[in-house]
């Protein structure tokens, strides 16, 4: 289980996150959903230790990260099976697929399993096989997302953390995109995931909350977030 | 014609020796992010000690390396951990560390550089190794030199593979295109940082070594190679290997031509000359990024 405990992070004077707590068990999918600037990114990046949280706790079943998350050792966490898919990153642009993907197996937990997890995630991904030696960089948005996706896959991770993945993806291509989700929590991975399209994510889901001025609010199944008429007014429109 | 042909073949072997130069520059700066300006004086002291086992104990350049490039590649090591990585604690970031990094090894370089002259003062080095005439295309070249080139391209295609066929050597460029990124592909990004510091450490000795083989020199002369390497990794591009030869030899080309029909006071004008053209004229020289 991943358990982010009381986690507060400050930029200067200002909070932007406060007090978050949540848990993810293996193979399910949790969303945190949240308007720009309600601290989605911090919470994922602190998470991670790539910002240094003022308190507060990350557990990966029982053991406790703090330590490494306070000296911004993210490779470590990385080697502890946490993998982060950074807003609109997480790809090497100048390298190409063969070599993101080689990379993504670079932690010393993926190489025992780098054969399977590699052809688990072109299966996921088959686009790639016919891409595999293009420059990312030269790819589309789309194209771009699934490489991040699959690299952070082949990290052999026992929790992934997507933030925002359908950011500036056309409405077709996001819900693919989303579609392996259920996939990927169906091999034992909990999935993290952090976006502003409440419609899609929640669809996916199986739990969820709303995170409003760097606090965690609404935390329920996804099923009565969706019903919910707060959630509704700000995330869901009119619908 | 034949003496087109010779200064053709010499520019080509200064050329390749000039590739090889830049090549651990260019990874240093464009890897470990320090534009070591020390660089120079890391090669004479090389140059200096290759020269010295050669005339007190006849020991080969070529067993000469197989002593310096591990020691090189320790010292290099050390002067990372010890120095750079102290600055970067201090300085919170290696975005802050960058204009710092430049005077430090500046200073670095009085540091190597005095310590040489207080023990082996201006004098000359030079030493006969393999001086007999080889014929290459036409033209007669010493063999000291072609050996110097050819260890020169082996050397540069060993470490180009490196960086291009093994997992690590992608991890490098990795680094070098996205050192914020790098963590998150679990890359300890201050420790492959070092290591190709250092790595760059073994590409300087080597190329001291192999310059002491066929070239008079002394030490005052380091700056003079530390620049003609920055201005090779500038015209390359920063982190770029394939750059880094074909600049190399456009510059020992030029230099050798100059030479042998301008006037051989005219070789570094020449080369700040070909410098400033490469700046005004191209648009990747000193700002590309991509290590391939």
């Amino acid at each position: 289980m991943l358990e982010i405990r009381e986690l507060t992070v400050y930029y200067g004077l200002h909070a932007a996150i406060r007090n978050v707590s949540l848990q993810v068990e293996p193979g399910e999918i949790v969303v945190v959903l949240g308007a720009n600037g309600a601290g989605k990114s911090t919470l994922l990046r602190a998470t991670m230790g790539m910002v240094r949280p003022a308190s507060g706790h990350v557990l990966l079943d029982g053991l406790d990260l703090t330590s490494l998350v306070r000296r911004n050792l993210t490779h470590q966490i990385v080697e502890q099976g946490l993998i982060l898919v950074p807003e609109r990153g997480g790809t090497f642009t100048d390298l190409t697929v063969r070599e993101n993907l080689l990379l993504g197996a670079f932690p010393r937990r993926a190489r025992a399993k780098e054969k399977e997890l590699l052809e688990f995630a072109l299966s996921l991904f088959p686009r790639l096989k016919e891409r595999w030696n293009q420059r990312v960089g030269t790819m589309s948005g789309g194209e771009q997302r699934m490489v991040a996706v699959a690299r952070a896959l082949l990290s052999a991770p026992r929790f992934l953390l997507l933030d925002e993945p359908t950011l500036g993806l056309a409405p077709v291509l996001a819900k693919q995109l989303l579609r392996v989700l259920p996939q990927i929590a169906a091999q034992g991975i909990g999935v993290l995931l952090v976006e502003q399209n409440a419609h899609l994510s929640l669809a996916v889901a199986q739990r969820g909350a709303v995170l409003s001025n760097g606090e965690l609010v609404h935390a329920s199944s996804a099923a009565e977030l969706q019903d919910d008429p707060a959630v509704r007014a700000a995330y869901l429109g009119s619908q | 014609m034949t003496s087109i042909l010779d200064a053709l073949v010499t520019g080509l072997v200064y050329g390749g020796i000039y590739a090889l130069l830049a090549l651990g520059l260019t990874l240093q700066y464009g890897v470990a992010r320090i534009l070591n300006l020390a660089y120079g004086d890391f090669l004479i002291a090389a140059a200096v000690f290759a020269t010295l086992l050669y005339q007190r104990f006849q020991l080969s350049p070529l067993v000469s390396l197989l002593l310096l490039l591990p020691a090189s590649f320790l010292i290099h090591l050390l002067v990372y951990h010890l120095v750079f990585v102290q600055l970067e604690r201090r300085r919170g970031s290696w975005r802050a560390m960058e204009a710092s990094s430049i005077l430090l090894a500046f200073g670095l370089s009085f540091v190597v550089s005095g310590a040489m002259l207080a023990i082996f003062g201006g004098k000359l080095f030079s030493y006969s190794y393999l001086l007999v005439p080889v014929q290459l295309l036409g033209s007669v070249v010493p063999a000291n030199r072609l050996l110097a080139l050819v260890l020169a391209l082996a050397f540069g295609g060993f470490a180009y593979l490196l960086l291009v066929r093994t997992r690590i050597g992608t991890a490098i460029r990795a680094i070098a295109v996205d050192p914020d990124g790098a963590p998150l592909a679990g890359i300890d990004v201050r420790r492959w940082a070092g290591l190709t510091f250092a790595f760059g450490g073994i590409i300087c000795a080597a190329s001291g070594v192999l310059i002491s083989m066929f070239q008079t020199f002394n030490v005052p002369m380091g700056v003079t190679f530390t620049l003609k390497a920055l201005v090779v990794v500038i015209m390359g591009g920063v982190g770029n290997a394939v750059g880094a030869l074909v600049a190399g030899l456009i510059l020992g080309v030029t230099e050798s031509f100059v030479a042998r029909f301008i006037s051989p006071g005219l070789t570094l004008a020449a080369v700040y000359g070909l410098f400033v053209l490469a700046v005004l004229t191209m648009r990747t020289g000193i700002f590309g990024r991509a290590l391939r």
